[in-house]
């Protein structure tokens, strides 16, 4: 495993952050920190990062310390900004060079980079001078110029307009697929079940949901299936509720019924099943009603 | 502590300062103000010259020709050098319409009585100014003198009569050494001591300027967490204090230099001179005092600068330690009487007052060895308890945006860290 939490406690005062959280993030992977606003997320990857110290528990990071293993992780944090004044090659090459890079193979490593996200000919130019979108990129590009085994991503696509969070989307699935260990942390469900093999909804600091997203997803999957058929018979057995949407029809299942009896049952009564499939849970759905059971 | 990252953050901080145009514009300010003065003295020089002459006539009557009068015998052939200075009438109506027609700016009745009284009578037209102007005025006196004494004795005796003597100091220290002699122990028990400790604060000022400029601009644009998230905060302040301090001090030696080289190098001859009259041991020391008082100072500002939610509030934070690096100034005079004086010696055992207070006393006067010892302890014991304390605040204090924290904030940050 590349990220060990075990036991992490933040508190502010009386608030407490982080409560008691365990996980861990295996090699390669792209791992989905979610989470409603001040769930704790930020200050998971701010103890990740070395920026704040937990009160009890910890994280290692490639068993080392978050202190020792800062130079091989990346961060690109929600609240983001870069020096305005500075040339965007050399925020590139002092950023890096805070991470251990020789300034040589930054340098290198910038151009390389800044090409990738189609900013090389802005190398030479004052990062004030870039759009929002551009600054956003070369954000993203600073917290991966000195080659992190490890990226936290804090809220990576906060602001981006639809273009540029496709720019950033297929990013960071390129990096994915060079074997980097990704934790992405965001709000935005969608964006994270596109993304993600693996996920932790935090809520008030405490895990709520942690595993594969498929495994999740089955776990919280209604007992519906969709079907799209010219026409469904009366009194279908083990159907409790039948309704039509879009054109097809959402069979709403007793409790205990298989899916597969169902489509039996529609195959031997003569209807010509066009389409059957068991209705999917979009994430958020998960999300909201994993959070509203741990608040009740 | 990782030097080769201090190291990156002091050259980055430097090099970025010292292209930005309010340091350059700082920095010209004072050979611009010096060029101006140049060209401005160059320009009316001739005319200042005139003005300087009308002032002195103005105000020192005596200094234009004068009547004489003489009655004792004693001035009645006056001496080929005085002249053109000096012109005889033979009684008082005479010298009194001379004065009138402002042909002499006074006249001099001299008594057939003076070897006995002094008294000489001093005619001027419309104030009695004058009277005062003749009776301290040097030239005045040395024409009574010469002529009194002239073929009566010896013209060394007489001209040692005329100006009786020339003031040179020597300044001895507690155990009987000569600390220096003539015009340059004013050099090194005034000028010196006031000088290296005006640079010391000097440079906290202009350094601690720019650190809190540069660390405020870095958490307005939120650039700081992506820093704390490379380096250790404590690396950041040290190399941020390693880089500022740099650039401040390239700015002092600039305005300093830019000075003497105005000055005819005067400045620059005067304090080499001036070092090197003064003793290796206080050299050494104030240049230890200097280091250890920047370090202290440049700290507790980073840490408690960092604090402030604006530019504006940081300076006003960081402001308080501004003021203990100038008290001693504030019973400078006291010092310069008597160095060793209970307040200075209490003020030296403080360590926010200990730099500036030791380097203005020490070449003063012979300090106590018990005074430098113990202030050199505080200040080393001061400066890690201040590194800890300012790593924490600074640790604590990027993170905060928009509020400043109270004092019990303050304090749970000490004690807890975060």
């Amino acid at each position: 495993m590349v990220i060990n939490v075990r036991n992490l406690t933040k508190r502010y005062g009386d608030i407490v952050a982080v409560d008691n959280l365990s996980f861990t993030v295996e090699r390669g992977e792209l791992f989905g920190l979610l989470g409603p606003n001040g769930a704790g997320k930020t200050t998971t990857i701010r103890i990740g990062m070395d920026i704040l110290h937990p009160d009890a528990g910890e994280i290692t990071i490639l068993g080392q310390s978050p202190a020792r293993a800062k130079r091989f992780a990346g961060y690109l944090p929600e609240e983001r900004g870069l020096y305005r004044n500075l040339k965007v090659l050399d925020t590139l090459i002092y950023l890096a060079e805070l991470k251990g890079t020789p300034a040589a193979l930054a340098r290198e490593r910038a151009r390389y980079l800044l090409e990738r996200v189609q900013l090389e000919e802005w190398a030479d130019r004052k990062v004030k001078e870039l759009s929002q979108g551009m600054q956003q990129r070369l954000q993203f590009v600073a917290s991966l110029v000195h080659d992190p085994e490890v990226l936290f991503l804090d809220e990576p696509f906060k602001g981006l307009d639809p273009l540029n969070v496709e720019r950033i989307k297929s990013l960071i699935a390129e990096i994915h697929q060079q074997g980097k260990t990704i934790v992405l942390s965001s709000h935005q469900m969608n964006l994270v079940e596109a993304l993600c093999d693996r996920i932790l909804l935090i809520n008030r600091g405490r895990a709520v949901l942690y595993g594969p997203l498929a495994e999740i997803k089955r776990a919280y999957a209604p007992n519906t299936v969709r079907v799209r058929a010219s026409s469904i018979p009366p009194a279908l057995p083990g159907v409790a509720d039948v309704e039509c949407e879009d054109g097809a029809f959402n069979l709403h299942l007793a409790e205990g019924t298989n899916p597969q009896a169902v489509l039996k049952a529609l195959v031997e009564l003569g209807v010509e099943v066009q389409a059957f499939e068991v209705a999917p849970v979009p994430l958020e759905d998960i999300f909201v009603a994993a959070v509203s059971r741990e608040e009740v | 502590m990782d030097w080769r990252k201090v190291w990156v953050i002091a050259c980055h901080e430097y090099l970025v300062n010292v292209k930005r145009a309010g340091f350059i514009i700082m920095t010209a300010i004072v050979p611009v103000l010096g060029i101006l003065a140049l060209v401005f003295a160059a320009f009316f020089s001739g005319e200042a010259r005139k003005l300087g002459a009308s002032i002195e006539k103005m105000l020192d009557p005596s200094a234009g020709l004068l009547g004489v009068v003489d009655r004792s015998g004693y001035f009645s052939q006056i001496l080929p050098e005085y002249r053109d200075r000096f012109r005889p009438y033979q009684d008082e109506a005479e010298a009194e319409q001379a004065v009138m027609a402002e042909e002499v700016a006074m006249a001099l009745i001299i008594g057939d009585d003076y070897l006995e009284t002094g008294r000489v009578v001093v005619i001027s037209k419309s104030s009695g100014f004058g009277s005062a102007a003749v009776s301290d005025s040097q030239s005045v006196r040395k024409f009574f003198v010469d002529h009194l004494l002239a073929g009566r004795v010896e013209p060394a005796l007489q001209k040692r009569a005329a100006d009786p003597l020339k003031v040179q100091s020597r300044v001895l220290s507690s155990t009987g050494q000569r600390q220096g002699e003539g015009p340059w122990s004013f050099v090194f028990t005034f000028i010196v001591p006031y000088f290296m400790a005006i640079f010391l604060v000097m440079t906290i000022f202009v350094s601690s300027g720019y650190l809190l400029q540069s660390v405020t601009e870095e958490k307005e644009s939120r650039v700081i967490e992506i820093l704390v998230s490379s380096v250790r905060p404590i690396e950041l302040m040290a190399g941020k204090i390693a880089g500022l301090g740099g650039l401040g001090l390239t700015q002092v030696l600039i305005w300093i230099l830019s000075v003497a080289g105005f000055s005819g190098g005067a400045v620059a001859f005067l304090a080499i001179a001036g070092a090197s009259l003064i003793p290796a041991h206080v050299l050494i020391l104030g240049v230890v005092y200097y280091v250890l008082g920047f370090i202290l100072y440049a700290t507790l500002m980073a840490g408690v600068g960092v604090l402030g939610a604006t530019a504006q509030e940081s300076q006003q934070l960081a402001g308080i330690f501004s003021l203990f690096a100038a008290l001693p100034y504030m019973v400078g005079s006291f010092i310069f009487a008597n160095p060793n004086i209970t307040i200075a010696r209490v003020l030296s055992f403080f360590p926010l007052t200990a730099p500036t207070m030791m380097m203005m006393r020490l070449p003063l006067a012979e300090v106590p060895w018990i005074d430098v010892a113990g202030s050199i302890v505080i200040l080393l014991l001061s400066i890690p308890a201040a590194l800890w304390a300012g790593a924490r605040l600074f640790r604590v204090g990027v993170l905060i945006y928009g509020k400043r924290p109270t004092l019990k904030e303050i304090w749970l940050i000490l004690r807890r860290g975060s």
